[in-house]
């Protein structure tokens, strides 16, 4: 169903969406509406699925990200604005310039709510202002404004400044330096809040928008059922600080720290060891310390800790409309206080080999200030110290184990001046490619988006999750570490049931990513998906049930791998860096750990025969055609590009008699994927 | 492989279906054996026979072809199981309460002993006697053990005479310095053949491991000792948990030795195990 059908009027009758995108010229500041279908909203939900749709229509197929004519979309969801927990959030969907590949980031907070009261339940940039700008949207329309005075400027202090200018209501979504200079893992932040992976603050400053505003408009958009919204909220609220909750509302996720070292899971050292050293220098908070009346500033030795040297938790927040309050501030002795997670403690510290506490948190404070994705920094110059260690870049100063290092590196990668700072902040796959020498077995990374902080060897599951995502190493759109973790499978014998369990994980990111409520709130649900069906039935008035909501899953799911196939994904790249195929793992039990490429290929199969693609991973016949998305002809005919060398997956498949083409939506497109049937072989 | 098939005479009960610290004696052995190796678990029973529940998820129970036809029968039909899955299988009957996975990976390790050509069997000959029933046997004897039961030839001695065998005894069964550590007095060839034998072993105290917690569970059930590392006496992981007074609900997952995690209460502890503690709502 094309864009502007005459299915708007209905999509304008159900509750929670608006049924219109605004689509926004940056290049003159024109905007117009498109109508979103209710059949279209009803198929793709929202948040992510959304934004995969409307990728699908509106990227020309084959285009640069970085070009004005990419499509950056932030799209709301049907429960935002409604008073269930966690709901007030948003996603940014956008060709990725890290990967290629579709990617969608979210964030939380007052823009989700702003933005969709403008009227949308999309906003789309496409363009190039001429000059660094701000895009206002409000419930009259778009506009642009200058924002010269902000070049520069970090995210914060963008926003502090805009929220002066424009006033009281403009919520504001921005980017930091990195964003403006091209750094392609450059982050939209929002609060604080990042819509963080694949480089989208790259795609937005490649429009020379520095910052979005939005405001609630005059229009309203009720529920269906306020009634049943309200005490699904209120049974919501008091699930939310149940046991499920206690790991984020007491610690964060930095809690992730000191199990997931006990058990071999926490990446070291560019994943040469899965296990730290120094993790205990990183965790002394599950110490229950108290912040000393003063401390010092600055940062301390490569390794240890002093008793002032102890990353303290200061205070605790929310994103608004929440009720588990996982944000926790960190601040070692009388420094700078700074939000942390696990994942930017893993990547800025075990996996470059940094245990100084003082350095992880200032590591952390200047990729905030500089708007930049802390696990793909972390992953791009832990690549950079193994290969200076190798001698492949001359940067001998550049050390595993020295946060000087390593806020030199960060510094470099911000201001974008120097060679190396040039080379990194283009992440680590494409900085292999550039240093070549063999640099590229030592970028972990998987198309392109560096790995998050879960080891596959000792994960076999999430080992999957990873190889086969739309987005990338992604630890967000598969959670299947959770079925490693939970004890019910073996999680260093990877199976049939570890890939049931990445699939289930898969849809059901898919589907909280696009209704759009925290993962974070996962575990209250018994039943998931027809508990989440209700949600959304009581918003909408759909009779939606939870069968449907699992199809919208594999749908969405699917409809991203078709994008990325469309833009020229290839079946070498649902695959694990060499590194973790070939150095196993001894655990402390005296077990080895050990995940072979022929194990990794077996479940790879086994995941696209239940997800119904043909044996390379496209979209096949058994994938049933989607008539939401473009015709097949406008897949066919561009972004096919093939990528020269060797497949790392060795002889995957043969499919015999098929002399090249691929399934796109019920249609066979012959000889558009020649190449990359034959290097298969 | 358990062979779960004995006549139990002299208990008077069946000895799998033994009580043992809340599950059953064939429970421990099998749940020990899958923590010990990588490989499947079978037990292999008397026909018809009627195991104790619950046994640990992914076991395989195979029938001996007829009954009372002795330990090489079982042998034969764990082995002929095991064809195509494993090389190699450590045998146990069900009737060992203290069988420690480190003499389980001690006597496997004897099967590539280096300077001698490869043995089929490692054949543990110790605390008095050999003991064909806590060894390690190549699954490629299935065949060999399948004949001698058509011979009626149906002791395991029958068995050792055909194949090249390596006997540990006990000296070279403690020169393995983690099992030396961990099971110092072999331990693991304990039966229980009586009624006295089980109320002995079961007297015991319960093996001495180390528990830590980790996030949330090292807050709630902190008390003085804090998160640990804390020593307690437990034979399961439920055990341990209320050993430090942790209500062990779907939240909390268990990883024993950094290795393998699990969730149920009844997985059994052995000497010098440390269970890590940890939020099941891991990840984010």
């Amino acid at each position: 169903m094309p864009p502007g059908s005459p299915e708007q009027d209905a999509a304008t009758r159900i509750g929670g969406y608006f049924g219109r995108t605004l689509v926004v010229d940056a290049s003159d500041g024109s905007a117009r509406a498109i109508s979103l279908p209710e059949t279209v909203l009803r198929a793709y939900v929202g948040g992510a699925g959304l934004g995969a749709w409307l990728l699908h229509h509106l990227a020309p197929a084959g285009a640069d990200p970085l070009e004005p004519g990419s499509p950056l979309a932030f799209v709301f969801s049907p429960l935002v604005g409604t008073p269930l927990t966690t709901s007030a959030k948003f996603a940014v969907v956008a060709k990725s310039p890290l990967t290629g590949m579709l990617t969608d980031a979210l964030a939380s907070s007052q823009f989700a709510i702003a933005g969709k009261l403008t009227g949308h339940d999309a906003i789309v940039i496409t363009g190039r202002a001429r000059d660094l700008s701000v895009l206002l949207v409000d419930g009259d329309g778009a506009r642009l404004t200058d924002a010269g005075h902000l070049a520069g400027r970090t995210a914060a202090q963008a926003e502090e400044q805009l929220r002066a200018d424009l006033g009281r209501g403009w919520r504001i979504a921005a980017i930091g330096p990195a964003g403006e200079r091209g750094v392609r893992y450059a982050t939209i932040s929002h609060d604080g809040r990042h819509a963080g992976r694949g480089g989208l603050g790259a795609v937005l400053g490649a429009k020379n928008i520095k910052a979005v505003a939005v405001h609630a408009g005059a229009g309203k958009v009720p529920a269906a059922d306020p009634q049943a919204v309200l005490a699904a909220a209120r049974d919501l609220r008091a699930r939310s600080f149940g046991p499920a909750t206690a790991k984020y509302r007491e610690l964060g996720t930095l809690a992730n720290l000191l199990a997931f070292n006990a058990i071999s899971a926490l990446p070291t050292r560019n994943f040469q060891a899965a296990s730290f050293e120094g993790a205990e220098h990183l965790a002394e908070h599950e110490h229950g310390q108290e912040e000393p009346s003063a401390g010092i500033e600055g940062i301390g030795g490569a390794g240890g800790s002093s008793p002032r040297n102890v990353l303290r938790r200061v205070a605790r927040s929310g994103c608004a409309s929440c009720t588990i309050g996982c944000e926790h501030i960190y601040r070692v002795g009388g420094g700078r206080k700074t939000r942390v997670e696990y994942e930017n403690v893993f990547a800025l510290g075990p996996m470059c080999g940094v245990s100084d506490p003082a350095g992880v948190l200032a590591a952390s404070a200047v990729c905030d200030d500089l708007g930049i994705d802390t696990i793909s920094a972390g992953g791009t110059i832990a690549w950079a110290m193994e290969c200076a260690q190798r001698g492949l870049i001359d940067a001998p100063w550049l050390r595993f184990g020295d946060p000087g290092a390593l806020l030199r590196a960060l510094t470099e990668i911000g201001e974008r001046r120097t060679p190396l700072g040039i080379l990194l902040g283009n992440g680590s796959k494409a900085a292999s490619q550039a240093v070549g020498g063999g640099s590229a077995a030592f970028a972990l990374h998987v198309k392109g988006l560096e790995m998050p902080g879960y080891e596959p060897r000792t994960l076999h599951a999430m080992a999957l999750g990873l190889a086969v995502n739309a987005r990338g190493a992604d630890h967000n759109r598969s959670g299947a570490y959770e079925a490693d973790l939970s004890g019910d499978l073996d999680r260093l014998a990877g199976g049939d049931a570890h890939v049931a369990a990445a699939i289930e994980t898969e849809d059901r990111a898919a589907v909280m990513d696009s209704m759009i409520l925290c993962k974070f709130l996962r575990g209250v649900f018994e039943e998931p998906w027809p508990e989440w069906a209700a949600l959304l039935a009581a918003v909408t008035g759909w009779d939606v049930t939870g069968a449907e909501l699992r199809e919208a899953a594999r749908r969405i799911v699917l409809a991203k791998r078709a994008f990325n196939a469309r833009e020229g994904w290839q079946p070498a790249d649902d695959w694990l860096p060499d590194r973790l195929l070939t150095e196993p793992l001894t655990l402390p039990s005296g077990r080895e750990a050990r995940l072979t490429a022929a194990r990794l290929r077996s479940m790879i199969a086994a995941y696209y025969k239940a997800r119904g693609l043909d044996e390379l991973g496209y979209p096949g016949p058994a994938s049933d055609p989607d008539p939401h998305l473009p015709a097949p002809q406008r897949l066919c005919g561009r972004g096919q590009a093939q990528r020269p060398g060797r497949d790392p997956r060795g002889p995957l498949v043969d499919t015999p008699g098929r002399a090249g083409g691929y399934w796109a939506y019920g249609h066979y497109c012959p000889g558009k994927r020649g190449d990359g049937n034959a290097h298969h072989r | 492989m358990v062979l779960a098939g004995g006549k139990s005479s002299r208990m008077g009960t069946p000895k799998a279906a033994l009580e043992w610290h809340g599950a059953t004696l064939l429970h421990r052995t099998v749940a020990i054996a899958a923590r010990a190796t990588s490989g499947p678990v079978v037990v292999v029973r008397a026909p018809g026979q009627d195991l104790p529940a619950p046994l640990p998820a992914g076991v395989l129970v195979v029938d001996d072809p007829q009954e009372g036809k002795g330990p090489v029968q079982g042998i034969a039909a764990g082995l002929a199981a095991l064809a195509g899955r494993a090389e190699a299988a450590f045998i146990a009957s069900t009737d060992l309460p203290f069988l420690h996975p480190a003499f389980i990976r001690s006597v496997l390790h004897g099967l590539s002993a280096p300077g001698t050509c490869a043995p089929d069997v490692c054949l543990p000959v110790a605390r008095g006697y050999p003991q064909p029933l806590a060894a390690a046997y190549r699954v490629s004897l299935a065949q060999t053990a399948e004949r001698l039961v058509k011979e009626a030839r149906l002791r395991p001695a029958f068995l050792f005479a055909e194949c090249l065998v390596n006997r540990l005894d006990d000296a070279a069964l403690r020169a393995d310095p983690v099992l030396a550590a961990l099971d110092p007095h072999l331990d693991s060839l304990v039966n229980v053949n009586e009624p006295a034998d089980y109320a002995a072993a079961r007297a015991r105290p319960a093996p001495e491991v180390t528990v830590q917690m980790f996030g949330t569970l090292a807050r709630a059930a902190a008390g003085a000792a804090g998160r640990g590392p804390r020593a307690v006496r437990a034979a399961t992981v439920g055990e341990a948990a209320a050993a430090v007074g942790l209500p062990l609900d779907r939240h909390v997952a268990a990883a024993l030795n950094g290795d393998q995690i699990t969730r149920d209460a009844l997985t059994p502890l052995a000497a010098g195990d440390t269970v890590f503690f940890m939020s099941a709502d891991a990840g984010g």
